[in-house]
């Protein structure tokens, strides 16, 4: 036995030892068919080996069951979250944690491209320590309320650029949400509420 | 030690060894996340490998590497070994949970307009109290579903405030990004004030609740 193995084997000790902590029930349900549970194994396990999290897809597992979703159509819905998942940790680099690479999972899905994930990452500049989740689930938001996505990229990376808050950014999304339902157009919306939080922050 | 005369006592240990261990999912997904973050060795490693005994012979202590060869008795005897200590940590992990359990059931949840982070919580808990809450006043009944409750639909009721008409319950909830929705005598609904989702595989969008991290 190497020691390598034996490194291994003492891993395979202690998470035992810590798992009784877990919250998340990474069990798949029982509604589903035995073929459909062993095709999801496999793509979480994928998805787990590649640093991808995986806690996303056990809970679109269970949506898809609680919502009467048919097995073809759970599996299709978690084989397109994997590949979010993949496609925003490449955007948004090694660094970004969990809860920024389901949220950049989601903005995807909302009609960003990577390409604005790694602006908004670049717009944070060395600030690592500040996740840019809040951010991505606002710019997501915003795209499924029918602002265009460059533009909707273009304001959150300003306020991401001036290191603006999460509850003024989330208190950002409540004002523009606002104005559209007022009937106002997602540009003028989208420059009149970039302004006046750029204006707020003014000394 | 000395081993038994009959060679199938070493057959009878090696079938035990092979048997397959039914292993806790939870278990086996952690195993797997150390796996993951476990670096890739590379082809030279293997090669060193390979020449470590070449290596000790030419006296070259800087680049010696350690192995360890064990029979099946020390095996199996390494096996026990570790598997009480896992049992012991288990039992300390648990333990430790289970106070940090009741510590936090105690405290008095905080109300807030919107889903999103409703208190500050002590340095000690991790978790956050979250009021939800939806107007619906012809509902005979409202649910939340979600991530963090399994999208279990009898798992959270909402109750009726009697003061505002509203259904609303407070949860505690752990650091991060929660997707949700209500449940509206039996339709899926988006929680109207909150940020939504763009996952709509399964038919309605969800929403989004934001908890930061407890401020130390």
């Amino acid at each position: 036995m190497s020691v390598r193995l034996l490194a291994l084997v003492v891993a395979f000790a202690a998470s035992a030892a810590t798992a009784g902590a877990q919250e998340v029930d990474r069990t798949l349900p029982s509604q589903l068919s035995a073929p459909t549970r062993a095709t999801l194994e496999r793509l979480i396990d994928s998805a787990r080996v590649a640093g991808l999290p995986v806690d996303p897809l056990y809970s679109k597992v269970r949506e898809g069951v609680f919502r009467a979703a048919d097995d073809e159509r759970v599996l299709a819905a978690v084989r397109r979250l994997t590949r979010d998942l993949g496609d925003a940790r490449s955007a948004l680099g090694d660094g970004a944690g969990a809860e920024e690479i389901a949220a950049g999972a989601n903005a995807l899905r909302a009609g960003l491209q990577p390409g604005d994930l790694s602006r908004l990452r670049e717009s944070r500049g060395r600030r690592d320590d500040h996740p840019l989740t809040v951010a991505l689930v606002v710019l997501a938001d915003l795209a499924t309320r029918g602002v265009p996505p460059a533009m909707a990229t273009a304001s959150v990376n300003e306020l991401v650029a001036r290191d603006v808050s999460d509850g003024s950014l989330l208190s950002f999304r409540q004002n523009v949400e606002r104005d559209l339902v007022s009937g106002r157009s997602p540009a003028s919306a989208l420059d009149a509420r970039t302004r006046a939080m750029i204006d707020d922050r003014k000394p | 030690m000395s081993e038994p005369d009959d060679p199938r006592w070493l057959d009878d240990v090696a079938g035990e060894l092979r048997r397959e261990v039914p292993v806790r999912p939870a278990w086996r997904a952690r195993l797997l996340d150390e796996v993951a973050r476990t670096p890739t060795p590379s082809l030279r490693d293997d090669i060193d490998d390979t020449f470590d005994h070449r290596d000790e012979r030419a006296g070259d202590r800087g680049r010696r590497r350690w192995s360890i060869s064990v029979g099946p008795v020390g095996s199996l005897a390494a096996a026990s070994m570790l598997i009480a200590l896992g049992a012991g940590a288990t039992y300390v992990a648990m333990s430790r949970f289970g106070a940090n359990t009741r510590a936090g059931a105690g405290r008095t949840a905080v109300t807030a307009a919107s889903p999103q982070l409703a208190s500050s919580a002590p340095a000690s808990t991790e978790r956050e109290v979250v009021r939800f809450e939806l107007a619906a006043p012809r509902a005979s009944h409202v649910a939340l579903v979600g991530s963090f409750n399994e999208w279990n639909p009898v798992a959270t009721p909402l109750a009726r405030d009697p003061a505002s008409g509203k259904w609303v319950v407070s949860l505690r909830l752990p650091p991060g990004r929660h997707v949700y929705a209500f449940v509206v005598d039996g339709d899926v609904t988006a929680d109207p004030s909150a940020p939504r989702a763009a996952d709509e595989d399964f038919g309605s969008a969800n929403s989004v609740v934001f908890v930061s991290s407890p401020r130390t």
